[in-house]
C-alpha cells in the first residue's frame, strides 16, 4: 500500500495529486483522533479545535510575521496543537471527580462550537471568510507550493507519525491505554492513575491534529470557521468509524475509502452522496461496530501487545 | 422604560424557544439516558412538515397540529428499527444518532435545497401595550411552551404512564417483573420526545425561517442545557433550558455578541465541570 502511494503522483494528473494530499493530511487528522478515541476511549467530539487552532495560528504567523519557515511552521501547529489539547483536556479530563464520558463528549464538542462561533465574530481573524491567500511553505529559499512535492512531504509526515503511533500503542503505555478503553476502572486499581493517562493521550492527539491542521493550512492555502467546527469534527468521527477505531490502519483506511468515493460520486450524485454516507454510517454502527477493518482483523488486533507477537496473530500485521 | 421591556420580552421568548426546543430532548436523555444526536432533525423535520402543509395550500396551523404527530410516529419507528440497540452503550448511542441525523438532515436538504424557506406565522401581527409592539406569535410561542410544560409535568408525575416511564427508568429489569412491558415504554418515550422536538420545529420555523441546518442550531445549546440543568430528571433539563436560554439572550445586550456567545459555553461547561449533577440532581420528575 505505502508502495502505490509513492507511486501515485507518477501517474496521477496534477488536480489529482492536490486532492490525493489533502487526502493525506486529513488522514493524519484522522489518525489523532483514532488514538484519542480508539485506543484511550475518550470521546473527543472536538477533534478540529486543535487541527483549526494550529491552522489559524500558523495562518496568523504567516500573515502577521511573514514566516512561512517549514522548519518554524510545523513545530508550532503541533505545538499550538499540543497546548490547546493539554488546556482543554487538562480541564475536562483531571480532577477529583473521573468525568463521565457523556460529558467529556459534550466539553469536546461545545468546545469546538465556541470556537467555531469566536472565529466567525472575530475581525482579526478574518471573520466568516477566514484568512485567505497564506503564502506557500518554504524550505531554505525554496517554495514548497501544492503538487507532488507537497504530496510527498505529507506521505513522509504521515508516516513518519504512523510509525511513532505504533510504536506508542505497542508500548506498555498503549496495553494501558487500550486497557482505559476496556475497563477504566480496572485500569484505576492497577495502579495507574487513568487520569493522567488521558489527558496525555488527549494532549498527543491534539498535537497530531495541530500538525495536520498546519499542513492543511499551507496546502489549502486559506483557512476559515469551518475548519474549527462541528462539523469537521464528526467528519474525522466518521473516517475513524468507518474505517474501524482501535486499530491504526484503520483510520487511513477510513479516510482513504470516504474522501476517494466522495470525490469520485461528487460529479454525479452531490445531493445524494451525503444521505449514503450516512446510511453506510449507520449500517456500520449497527453491524460492524469496530468499522470496516474488523473484515480483515480480529478483535485482538485492537487490544495491542507487548514483547513477543503471539504466534497465530503474526501474520494479520499491520 | 419602553426598550428594556421589549428586551425582556426578546428574552423571555428567546429562552421559551430553548425550553420548547430542550423538552424532547431532555425527557430522552433522562428518562432513557440517551443523548439523541438527532434531535435537531427532528426539529427540522417538524418544520418541514409545517412547510410542506403551508406549501401545498393547508392553512398553517394545520401542518403545526400535524407536525408532532407525524415526528412522533417517525421516532417510534426509527426507536424499534434502530435506536433500541444502542442502550447499552451511550457512546454508540450518539455516533448511532448522529448518522440517523445526518441521512435526515440531508435528506431534507436534497428536499427544499439550499434555500431559507418561509413560513408565514399562523397568528399575525402585534400586541400592543402602551407604545411596545410586541409579536403575537411569539407570545402565542410562550404560552404553547408553558402549557406543553405544564401538561408533560402532569403527564410523567400524575399519570400511570407516567409512573411506568419512572419504574422504568429507576430499575428496569423490576418494572419488567411487574408486568410493564419496558421496550413498550422505551418505544413511546422516545416517540414522545421526538413529537416534542417535531412541535418545536413547527411553533418556531416562522420565527427563523426554514433551511436544512436548523436543527444544528439548537443542538448543541439543547445538550448544555440538559447538562447545565442535570440528567435525570424532567425539571432539571427544563431550568437548564431557562437559564441558558435566558443567559445567552440577555448577554448580547450588555457586551459584544460574539463574546457573549462564546462566554455562555464556556460557563456551562465550567459550572458542569464542578457541579455534575446539575443544578436539580435526583431522578424522578
Amino acid at each position: 500500500m505505502l508502495l502505490i502511494a509513492l507511486l501515485l503522483p507518477l501517474v496521477l494528473q496534477d488536480y489529482l495529486t492536490v486532492f490525493a494530499t489533502r487526502v493525506i493530511i486529513l488522514a493524519l487528522f484522522a489518525l489523532s483522533f483514532d488514538l484519542v478515541w480508539g485506543y484511550a476511549g475518550i470521546m473527543s467530539f472536538g477533534q478540529a479545535l486543535f487541527f483549526g487552532a494550529a491552522g489559524y495560528g500558523v495562518a496568523l504567523m504567516a500573515r502577521d510575521l511573514d514566516i512561512t519557515s517549514i522548519f518554524l511552521i510545523l513545530p508550532a501547529g503541533t505545538l499550538i496543537g499540543l497546548i490547546a489539547a493539554l488546556l482543554l483536556g487538562g480541564f475536562l479530563l483531571l480532577g477529583r471527580y473521573p468525568s463521565s464520558v457523556i460529558f467529556v463528549s459534550l466539553g469536546t464538542l461545545t468546545g469546538s462550537y465556541a470556537a467555531d462561533r469566536l472565529a466567525r465574530g472575530w475581525y482579526y481573524l478574518g471573520g466568516q471568510n477566514g484568512i485567505p491567500s497564506i503564502p506557500s511553505l518554504s524550505l531554505g529559499s525554496t517554495d514548497i507550493s501544492e503538487g507532488p512535492v507537497y504530496y510527498y512531504l505529507a506521505l513522509g509526515i504521515l508516516a513518519v507519525v504512523y510509525l511513532l503511533c505504533r510504536f506508542l500503542v505497542r508500548s506498555q503505555f498503549g496495553l494501558a491505554l487500550a486497557g482505559l478503553r476496556e475497563n477504566e476502572q480496572r485500569i484505576a486499581f492497577f495502579g495507574y492513575k487513568a487520569q493522567h493517562l488521558k489527558a496525555i493521550v488527549f494532549a498527543i492527539g491534539g498535537a497530531i491534529a495541530g500538525l495536520a491542521g498546519s499542513l492543511y493550512a499551507f496546502h489549502e492555502g486559506f483557512v476559515w470557521p469551518n475548519i474549527l467546527g462541528v462539523v469537521f469534527s464528526t467528519q474525522v468521527v466518521l473516517y475513524v468509524l468507518f474505517g474501524g477505531s482501535g486499530t491504526l490502519i484503520g483510520a487511513i483506511i477510513g479516510t482513504v475509502i470516504i474522501e476517494g468515493v466522495s470525490f469520485w460520486l461528487s460529479d454525479n450524485y452531490r445531493d445524494v452522496w451525503p444521505i449514503i454516507l450516512g446510511v453506510l454510517l449507520l449500517l456500520v454502527i449497527m453491524f460492524r461496530p469496530l468499522g470496516l477493518i474488523s473484515f480483515v482483523l480480529g478483535e485482538r488486533e485492537r487490544v495491542g501487545r507487548f514483547g513477543k507477537a503471539p504466534k497465530e496473530t503474526r501474520n494479520a500485521a499491520p | 422604560m419602553a426598550s428594556s421591556f421589549a428586551a425582556a420580552f426578546e428574552i423571555v421568548s428567546f429562552g421559551a424557544i430553548i425550553v420548547l426546543v430542550v423538552l424532547g430532548l431532555g425527557i430522552i436523555a433522562s428518562m432513557m439516558g440517551i443523548f439523541n444526536f438527532a434531535q435537531g432533525e427532528f426539529v427540522l423535520l417538524g418544520a418541514y412538515v409545517t412547510y410542506l402543509a403551508s406549501a401545498h395550500g393547508a392553512p398553517v396551523w394545520a401542518g403545526m397540529v400535524a407536525a408532532p404527530f407525524v415526528v412522533g410516529a417517525l421516532g417510534f419507528a426509527l426507536e424499534a428499527l434502530i435506536i433500541r440497540r444502542f442502550y447499552a452503550a451511550p457512546i454508540v448511542a450518539m455516533l448511532g444518532t448522529y448518522a440517523l441525523g445526518l441521512i435526515i438532515r440531508e435528506s431534507v436538504r436534497s428536499l427544499i435545497g439550499g434555500f431559507y424557506l418561509t413560513v408565514p406565522e399562523p397568528i399575525g401581527g402585534s400586541i400592543d401595550i402602551g407604545s411596545v409592539h410586541i409579536s403575537t406569535w411569539r407570545f402565542t410561542i410562550i404560552v404553547v411552551t408553558l402549557v406543553v410544560m405544564a401538561a408533560c409535568y402532569l403527564l410523567l408525575s400524575r399519570t400511570s404512564f407516567g409512573l411506568r416511564v419512572r419504574a422504568t427508568l429507576e430499575n428496569p429489569a423490576l418494572a419488567r417483573a411487574s408486568g410493564i412491558s419496558t421496550p413498550l415504554i422505551y418505544g413511546a418515550t422516545f416517540a414522545f420526545g421526538a413529537a416534542l422536538a417535531g412541535l418545536a420545529g413547527a411553533l418556531i420555523v416562522p420565527v427563523f425561517s426554514l433551511f436544512a441546518d436548523l436543527g444544528i442550531r439548537f443542538l448543541i445549546q439543547g445538550f448544555v442545557a440538559v447538562m447545565v440543568g442535570g440528567v435525570g430528571s424532567f425539571i432539571g433539563p427544563v431550568a437548564g433550558a431557562a437559564v441558558i436560554g435566558t443567559l445567552s439572550a440577555a448577554l448580547p445586550w450588555i457586551m459584544s455578541p460574539v463574546v457573549a456567545d462564546v462566554l455562555v459555553f464556556v460557563l456551562a461547561i465550567a459550572f458542569i465541570k464542578f457541579r455534575p449533577q446539575g443544578l436539580i440532581s435526583g431522578k424522578g420528575v
